[in-house]
């Protein structure tokens, strides 16, 4: 009993698909690494590792800085999709 | 010479031909610092995530370039002295995994710049068209 695991085993799924590079302008691609109140995601419920998740996080700023991905939600503002209005 | 990537959100309440007229200096700008354009991108009337300075909607549109490093700060202070300009982002693509990826977002830009040529008048109409019902479904 106390070997067998409490959690699914986590992975990177940048690392599974090979992800050198990112781009902040395809704003898709950042969705996963984002809350519903568009806050980064932390490791630990991603299971990104640590590199993809620098970059990441590098990602969503200049997104932010783009306008792309706002800063913050307010309660007015939240959707159930928060990518439906953009673009 | 070291690659950039410029994105500028120009201001919405422009004709398109005052919108280009803009995007010209701001390349002009590029170029007269002894920049080298490799591609452009225009992606066009979007809207913002957040309003800047009470504009919900912003033209954006994506420079390619390489360029002394020096001559950045003074690009960069020009675009804030420029009026038309919302926003501006400046990317460094430095280490040779990052020039790998500038390169190839050349390549897709101006492969974008070159098949749709035809299509670009219509391609920057329709969603003029799209925008203006969703203002009148609002």
């Amino acid at each position: 009993m106390s070997e067998k695991r409490k959690y699914k085993k986590r992975y990177c799924k940048y690392c599974e698909a090979k992800v050198d590079f990112m781009d902040y302008k395809d704003v898709a691609n950042l969705r996963f690494s984002l809350s519903e109140r568009y806050k980064i995601m932390p490791r630990r419920l991603t299971g990104n590792c640590k590199r993809h998740q620098d970059m990441i996080s590098t990602v969503i700023k200049r997104a932010r800085a783009a306008a792309f991905v706002p800063y913050v939600v307010t309660r007015k503002k939240v959707v159930p999709n928060p990518f439906e209005n953009l673009k | 010479m070291r690659h950039y990537e410029n994105l500028v959100i120009v201001k919405p309440a422009m004709t398109a031909e005052e919108i280009q007229a803009v995007i010209k200096n701001v390349e002009e700008t590029i170029t007269s610092n002894g920049g080298e354009i490799a591609a452009t991108d225009a992606m066009g009337m979007r809207k913002l995530a957040y309003p800047i300075e009470k504009n919900e909607r912003g033209y954006y549109h994506v420079i390619y370039y390489s360029v002394a490093p020096a001559a950045i700060a003074e690009i960069e202070r020009r675009f804030r002295i420029n009026e038309d300009l919302l926003r501006f982002v400046t990317i460094k693509y430095d280490t040779n995994r990052e020039v790998a990826a500038w390169n190839g977002l050349v390549e897709k830009a101006k492969k974008a710049a070159a098949t749709p040529a035809k299509e670009e008048t219509p391609a920057e109409e329709a969603p003029k068209a799209e925008e203006t019902t969703e203002a009148a479904a609002e």
